[in-house]
């Protein structure tokens, strides 16, 4: 970390306590990013970037107030703290609420692989134009490749608060995103897919373009249905982003709140026994691994639901002293900006016994979803209701057959936790996957599709 | 800030490789917020954004370069330097003189937001929640909210362009939960204005709190919404997202320059029935979604789109105009230096018809009345769209009959646009954020009330 920077911090929290604040901490974070991106065989944009914000949060008169800044400069010391001042005058907050001293001990983490900084503009873009190149290539169907970037970017995070606590992490990654579009006729459609990865060894362009290419292909012909209720399988990227939208039911401060249907319902049957659901800040070498919360509390591992039992909600160590128990290390800002709230790290739902064709067989006929559209607006995050336009495959007999769209399915987040029937075993937490949210494939019966 | 001096030079060192032409956007921002979680004050927050970005351009192709080191010369010329190096190894250059500045302001404060106490914003907010939690025994949560952004930016570029503009926002938000055991439904609205604490002073946030006790209360008791093909009549105001996802993304010269929309090459030709006209008027006095001048420094324009189902014009900005071979509508936005502009739509509305209201109900014999849309999204090149409904009813008989709820709409927005065959006469407008290329920013939305003859409607009955 630059000395500019601890500098500025140290004289921030010293004048903190001098302005009276019982308590400070400062949460500053940094990002810096160089991205390509390639049309038509040539690079049509390059963009680089070096950003950071620091974040002053002190105790005042039994409040803790927040303020934020991006010129971090002395000047700024009379703003922040004249402003988080303001701000404990007139929040209401029952909790006491306190900076953390920090763990005796931290998991090891190396989240930054020194042979990715080696990556410059040529290579980057050689790589983009390549990708473009042979995704154009997997199909003469294929027009064009509309979306095709590789990003590396790199961020520091540093926290430092007057009861001694220093945490600090830093790491890097190179992500690529493709998206192209195949036209057969009339008939166009759009494909698209992300990946992250820690070295750049592990990027195989043959195998990207060949994983877009192929699902775009695939989506050719794609047709609507009569509307029916029948049994899907959720692919494993459909189940994840269906359980990332009601995540936040988990929180137990939406819990607390009673913004969620798990409210005071730990210890009770939630789901059906084949299902376990787990969070996990430090996850093998999956590149979406995390040391230390927003608070300065180490990772954990949490079982919130042990075969179909509610256990444990996610906690930040202000919902845990409420109820007398120790933080679960999910108390997360969004960015530097945002207050603290609660969110998962690495969440997913346990892999079943079932490999996918087994599970297509156990299906019989139905629907094999690939893709859920419209989260962010279809879907009740506090009743569980969804109804969400979706894509994907008829099921015939165990097989999966012709592409279907233009078709909605709707059902409950808490009844579908019931009623999941069986899972697959095709989860990959080390998958070099843009999400920290996982699941394996699911089945579900008896689910309302809507279409024609 | 930097000096003019300080701008011509980092706009000259961004041409010192390659590149035809260069930008600088400069940007300092105060916002803040606070909200109140069932008459408590739950967060609060203040805080300054600060940054510049440095666009190059070289016919089509972009560099985009940002930092919030502001002050720092030195490294803003060394960071344009190496943009530029992207484009050529061949050192090229030459030197830039900037007019006098032109100084905007798209959306003037009576009252500066961070002039006013908190605790004055927390009484007003107090009081909406209260309004809604006393509507019914039905609403267990409230939850109310105000924030504000006074923005303060600077563009300059290698033309000798030299704009700077003040942009100030203020929005409420007024949620209301309505709890039967499990059941959990919300009501919610999130109105918003150009202009500064005056419109919080002004604005009837009870009025609306009531509304939205009113929509959770009567879904809570709704059935679930059948599913298939039907008529749907869209209500007003919020009801324009519809329009804004359908058919305002795919006529961004984002899609359309790269000739990825199902809009491309379609101008003068029918895109819609013929009872449609649909506007981007980014000059509507004090709105939301305006602006004088845009994050190019092109000042704005009232975008005629679609004239009686053809398409007039497109969305387009400077990438796009180089792209397209038209002139730039003055409609390159971004959420901030972050982010490079690109076209993004203002107040995106269809103009009012001759229909009232009644009589587009009474003409329906059987279909959904979707008085309340929430958020969705779209596919602008295959054209798919999705809609949640937030407020519903079933139509029998041209009349407004039972609430139904988790109703989905589904379509291809080209389709949709031909299918609407009726336009009702009661235009209004609602606030926004539109998520895009270039980051969040603030739009209206808006459309009197319609009928679309056939529409997928994707729910659990």
């Amino acid at each position: 970390m630059e000395t500019r920077i601890r500098t500025f911090i140290d004289l921030l929290l010293k004048k903190a306590e001098e302005e009276g604040f019982v308590e400070a901490e400062v949460y500053f974070e940094s990002d810096a990013s160089t991205s390509v991106q390639a049309l038509e065989g040539k690079i049509i944009q390059f963009e680089s970037s070096d950003a950071s914000g620091l974040s002053f949060r002190g105790l005042f008169e039994g409040q803790m107030g927040y303020s934020y800044t991006e010129d971090i400069s002395e000047e700024m010391i009379p703003f922040l703290l004249s402003q988080a001042k303001d701000n404990c005058r007139v929040l209401e907050v029952k909790e006491k609420v306190t900076v953390y001293e920090g763990d005796k001990e931290y998991p090891e983490f190396n989240g930054f692989n020194e042979d990715l900084l080696k990556i410059g503009y040529d290579e980057m873009a050689k790589t983009a134009l390549e990708l473009e190149k042979k995704t154009l290539a997997y199909d003469s169907r294929i027009e064009s490749v509309d979306d095709c970037y590789v990003v590396y970017s790199s961020g520091e995070l540093l926290i430092v608060n007057s009861k001694g606590m220093v945490c600090e992490s830093k790491d890097n990654e190179l992500a690529v995103y493709v998206g192209c579009r195949a036209k057969d006729g009339e008939d166009v459609q759009t494909a698209g897919k992300s990946w992250s990865f820690t070295s750049f060894s592990d990027l195989d362009i043959d195998d990207c373009a060949k994983t877009v290419g192929k699902k775009v292909i695939d989506k050719l012909g794609a047709h609507s249905v009569p509307s029916v209720k029948s049994p899907i399988i959720l692919d494993r990227y459909a189940a994840r982003s269906l359980l990332a939208a009601f995540a936040g039911s988990f929180s137990a401060d939406a819990m607390q709140k009673g913004l969620s249907r798990l409210a005071g319902r730990i210890g009770e049957k939630i789901a059906n026994e084949n299902i376990t659901l787990i969070d996990e800040g430090m996850i093998g070498n999956s590149p979406h691994c995390i040391p230390f919360d927003s608070e300065g509390v180490s990772a954990k591992r949490t079982v919130l639901i042990d075969k179909g039992v509610f256990v444990s909600a996610l906690h930040n160590r202000k919902t845990a002293l409420v109820e007398g128990i120790s933080s679960t290390g999910n108390g997360f800002r969004g960015g530097a900006k945002g207050s603290l709230g609660i969110s998962p790290t690495n969440f997913h739902f346990e892999k079943g016994p079932l490999t996918q064709d087994e599970l297509l067989a156990k299906m019989k006929d139905g629907f094999y979803i690939t893709a859920l559209h419209g989260l962010h607006a279809g879907v009740n995050s506090i009743s569980g209701d969804f109804s969400l336009m979706t894509e994907g495959f008829l099921v015939k007999d165990g097989k999966i057959t012709e592409p279907v769209n233009q078709i909605t399915i709707a059902d409950n987040f808490f009844d579908v936790l019931l009623k999941v029937e069986d899972l697959a075993d095709d989860v990959d937490y080390f998958a070099f996957d843009s999400s920290h949210i996982q699941s394996p494939s699911i089945l579900i019966p008896d689910v309302s599709v809507a279409g024609e | 800030m930097l000096s003019t001096a300080s701008m011509e030079r980092i706009l000259a060192a961004a041409l010192s490789h390659g590149g035809d032409f260069s930008e600088i956007y400069i940007e300092r921002t105060k916002l803040s917020s606070v909200s109140l979680l069932n008459g408590v004050v739950e967060s609060t927050g203040s805080s300054i954004d600060c940054g510049i970005g440095i666009r190059i351009l070289e016919g089509d192709k972009c560099v985009y370069v940002y930092s919030n080191d502001i002050y720092n010369e030195e490294k803003l010329i060394r960071m344009a330097k190496n943009a530029s190096a992207s484009l050529s190894e061949v050192p090229g250059g030459r030197t830039v003189y900037l007019k006098p500045v032109i100084e905007y302001t798209s959306q003037p404060c009576q009252i500066s937001p961070s002039t006013v106490a908190k605790s004055e914003k927390v009484l007003k907010l107090r009081k909406a929640g209260e309004t809604a939690k006393n509507y019914s025994s039905l609403i267990t949560q409230t939850s109310a909210g105000c924030s504000d952004a006074e923005k303060e930016i600077w563009i300059a570029n290698s033309d000798g362009l030299n704009v700077s503009d003040k942009r100030c926002r203020s929005r409420l938000i007024i949620q209301a939960i309505a709890s039967d055991g499990n059941e959990k439904q919300t009501g919610y609205f999130g109105p918003g204005s150009g202009e500064g604490y005056e419109f919080v002073e002004r604005y009837d946030l009870d009025e609306k709190a009531v509304e939205a006790a009113r929509i959770a209360s009567t879904m809570i008791s709704a059935k679930p919404c059948p599913s298939g093909k039907m008529p749907v009549v869209i209500g007003n105001a919020f009801g324009g997202v519809i329009f804004h996802e359908a058919c305002g993304h795919a006529l961004e010269a984002t899609a359309v320059g790269i000739r990825s929309s199902y809009f491309t090459d379609k101008q003068g030709l029918a895109i819609a029935s013929p009872i449609v006209t649909a506007y981007d008027d980014a000059k509507i006095n004090k709105e939301w979604g305006s602006y004088d001048v845009d994050d190019e420094g092109t000042p704005s324009t009232t975008n005629l789109l679609i004239k009686d189902g053809i398409l007039n014009s497109y969305l387009v900005d400077k990438i796009g105009s180089r792209r397209m071979g038209v002139p730039s509508t003055g409609c390159a936005r971004r959420q901030n230096y972050s982010y490079a502009p690109t076209s993004r739509m203002s107040n995106t509305f269809i103009a009012p018809g001759k229909s009232t209201k009644e009589e587009i109900i009474a003409d329906t014999e059987y279909g959904l009345y979707a008085t309340n849309m929430g958020g969705g999204s779209v596919d602008t090149t295959t054209g798919e769209f999705n809609f949640a409904v937030n407020e519903a009813y079933i139509i029998r008989n041209g009349k407004i009959c039972e609430p139904v709820k988790g109703a989905t709409l589904i379509g291809k927005g080209n389709e949709v646009l031909m299918n609407i065959d009726r336009v009702g006469n009661d235009l209004s407008l609602a606030q926004g954020v539109c998520g895009s290329a270039s980051g969040s920013i603030p739009v209206d939305v808006g459309q009197p009330t319609i009928r679309v003859s056939e529409i997928t409607v994707g729910g659990q009955a």
